[in-house]
């Protein structure tokens, strides 16, 4: 199978870095397929207790209360963090060096990697074995308020353990900044102020005073630098709000304000997506025009669009907290109404991605393939949740949604469905360059594909209808409800079935490859 | 609004299944054939017609915001949520007048999700420990109510429920 994709045209030899190139590229390759396995495995584990939680809800099985709570925390985390973003920080590593943009140094990439793997140790342990079962948004002030539950301690350990993940995050992001905001701009006056304009699109929208020696900038870098300025930003309250915890969880007498600390969750828990969304993007951009052949169909407004999420992706994070409008000061209140406009403005990335996308792929000799169909499918799945995602950003449509199943359905919708199917769809694209060997089998890969997209939409689109039906999320069992519910339930397990038998077979044709002689690569890397 | 999602969504997968049958002739034009520029010129416009639909969408909402629904009505119920249960005070209320939810929490965030006899969710009132907050609605439809907790509360959140709250014509 052939998905190897030839470097970015704007690609030029990149030699300003103090690693020689060649082994730069092999360090990279060991690196990033060390966050592929890493997350893969992650997402089995993550998968399995997807399954476990929605078995229960259907009365398959009958698992205790708080362990059912302390999974769901851990899927929450697992498969959103410890694969989904784990993954997409790994590939974008990748996708940097394709497009001439190597990493300068190890430190942060490494740091990204092992602080990660221990921040989801610790999860898993806290949650698992000590029962920490506060879900992935821990709001304020449950950790201490378990009835019983788990202790003080637990959470003290979880929120340390969370932080990791935090500062995993943090890492990242300085190792995307360091890359970006480098001589691999090859501006034409090499100043910091030129590498940073470079970096955020400027040299699109004022290419005479932004002029370099390789033409236009690779658009993949742009939601790239975005998200690791705007997730540096963001992860800082949040690490705040764990460290608070984890005080608290040491000196009983210290707290805070609960409406405070959900500000500092969610000026977190929104950007966190795009930590997804935006290094999905960056993939959707350097893949697309490889298979259609042509260069992204893009101009300036892609640029201001961008510019526009840098400022905006930090600014909306009260979308969430549109149910909570505390009577004795007007704060919060005056906060939500200013947050639906600055969420509508996060449309704008989205619908011109999708534009330059569509452009891209508009008569153009596509190469279909299981990599290129995979992230078609991605392409259709950022459309579709996209449209959730502006009911859901409508404060007036909140309340008959809010904590549904809708909210379960969509975010499924949008993680596994979008950034999932392109994660898929990277790895059968890179694989090949990464490991130095051939997919095994394109039919079986297209089995994984129809297997997950029916799968997948089966499931979530009958988790959505239970939602309109009205049925709670967060809830380990529906017991008290219509029975309607759990019939509705039986019919996701079976969609849950096809979908994890598909995975099956994907990991039998992982295994397969990886089984086989790696073929000789002509070129892998930007020439060195 | 479910009508005017699937709307959006069919209009949307139509056009990319558009683009994608596009790329049979694209492959028989050997990928030339694409107007490259013309699409180009194209963003911004795309750009615009985003920006026009959300701002009207959002003029026709902000104001219905539920934060914006706290006037005091003529009847006026409290309802306190505490790990596991409700406290609802009255127990009922009559169609036709505006009801003022007053609605708190003794420990942690609850929700009071409150559903009409036919089971539809029809409001979705956050229980905050350390305030208060206010909601106002006129039922038109009398019965029997269930209170639901929508906020994740601990490991018996999905027994948190009131299931008689009355509604009686008046
Ligand atoms: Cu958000
Ligand atoms: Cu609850």
């Amino acid at each position: 199978m052939t998905t190897a994709v030839p470097p970015y045209e704007g690609a030029l030899p990149y030699d300003g870095s103090p690693l020689a190139p060649a082994l730069v590229a092999a360090r990279t390759k060991s690196l990033v397929l060390r966050f592929i396995w890493t997350s893969t495995a992650f997402l089995a584990i993550a998968g399995t207790l997807g399954l476990i939680l929605r078995l229960n809800q259907g009365n398959v099985i009958a698992i205790d209360d708080n362990l059912w709570y302390a999974m769901m925390t851990a899927h929450g985390l697992g498969a959103f963090v410890a694969w989904a973003g784990f993954f997409l920080m790994g590939i974008s590593f990748w996708v940097l060096l394709k497009c001439g943009f190597p990493l300068r140094t190890f430190v942060f990439a490494e740091a990204t990697f092992w602080t990660m793997v221990i921040g989801t140790l610790g999860i898993v342990v806290t949650t698992l074995l000590a029962g920490f079962g506060g879900s992935w948004v821990f709001l304020y002030p449950i950790a201490f308020n378990s009835a019983g539950q788990w202790g003080d301690a637990t959470t003290g350990v979880f929120s340390a353990s969370v932080l990791f993940a935090g500062l995993s995050i943090l890492a990242y992001c300085v190792a995307v900044l360091h890359t970006v905001i480098s001589p691999a701009q090859q501006a034409e006056k090499d100043t910091f102020g030129q590498r940073l304009g470079l970096a955020f699109g400027f040299g699109f929208l004022s290419p005479s005073r932004f002029r370099t020696r390789r033409g236009k900038t690779p658009y993949p870098v742009l939601p790239l630098s975005v998200n690791a300025l705007d997730m540096f930003l963001a992860t800082l309250p949040f690490a705040l709000l764990l460290v608070f915890q984890i005080i608290q969880s040491i000196d009983n007498d210290f707290s805070i304000d609960d409406v405070v600390a959900g500000n500092l969750l969610w000026a977190f828990g929104h950007p966190v997506v795009y930590l997804l969304l935006f290094p999905a993007a960056a993939t959707y951009y350097y893949l697309i025009p490889r298979y259609a052949k042509r260069e992204l169909v893009a101009g300036r407004a892609v640029a201001v669009a961008w510019l526009i999420a840098l400022f905006m992706n930090v600014l909306v994070w009260a979308h969430h907290l549109y149910l909570q409008y505390p009577q004795d000061s007007t704060a919060q209140q005056t906060l939500n109404t200013i947050m639906q406009p600055t969420t509508y403005a996060l449309v704008l990335p989205s619908a011109l991605s999708l534009f330059s996308i569509a452009a891209t792929i508009y008569r153009s000799d596509f190469e279909w393939n299981v990599a290129s169909k995979f992230l078609v499918v991605g392409i259709l799945s950022w459309l579709v949740a996209g449209l959730q995602g502006i009911v859901n950003a409508t404060a007036y449509w909140q309340e008959t949604i809010h904590n549904t199943m809708w909210i379960a359905g969509h975010l499924h919708n949008m993680a596994f469905l979008n950034m999932g199917m392109l994660i898929f769809g990277a790895m059968y694209a890179f694989l090949p360059e990464l490991t130095g060997r051939r997919m095994y089998s394109e039919r079986l890969g297209n089995i994984h594909l129809w297997g997950t997209v029916i799968g997948g939409y089966g499931w979530v689109t009958f988790q959505m209808i239970q939602g309109l039906m009205g049925a709670p999320r967060r809830w380990a069992n529906w017991d008290l409800l219509d029975d309607s519910l759990i019939t509705l339930t039986h019919v996701t397990l079976g969609f849950l079935v096809i979908l994890v038998l598909a995975q099956l077979v994907f990991a039998y044709n992982l295994y397969k490859t990886l089984r086989s002689s790696p073929f000789e690569q002509a070129r892998e890397v930007p020439a060195s | 609004m479910v009508i005017l999602y699937m709307i959006f969504v069919v209009l949307g997968v139509a056009i990319f299944a558009f683009v994608f049958v596009s790329t049979r002739r694209g492959r028989a034009e050997g990928g030339q054939g694409a107007p490259v520029e013309k699409l180009e010129r194209f963003e911004p416009i795309w750009g615009l017609f985003v920006v026009l639909l959300l701002g009207v969408l959002l003029a026709f909402t902000i104001w219905r915001a539920p934060w914006f629904q706290d006037q005091d009505g003529d009847q006026q119920v409290s309802i306190e949520g505490i790990q596991f249960g409700f406290l609802v005070q009255p127990t009922s209320v009559t169609t036709g007048t505006p009801v003022t939810f007053t609605v708190r929490s003794r420990d942690v965030n609850h929700s009071v999700g409150l559903y009409d006899p036919d089971e539809k969710l029809i409001l979705n009132i956050e229980a905050l420990p350390g305030n208060f907050q206010k909601r106002t609605y006129t039922f038109t439809k009398p019965g029997t109510y269930a209170i639901r907790c929508l906020e994740f509360c601990g490991y018996q959140h999905h027994k948190m429920v009131y299931p008689t709250f009355q509604v009686t014509e008046s």
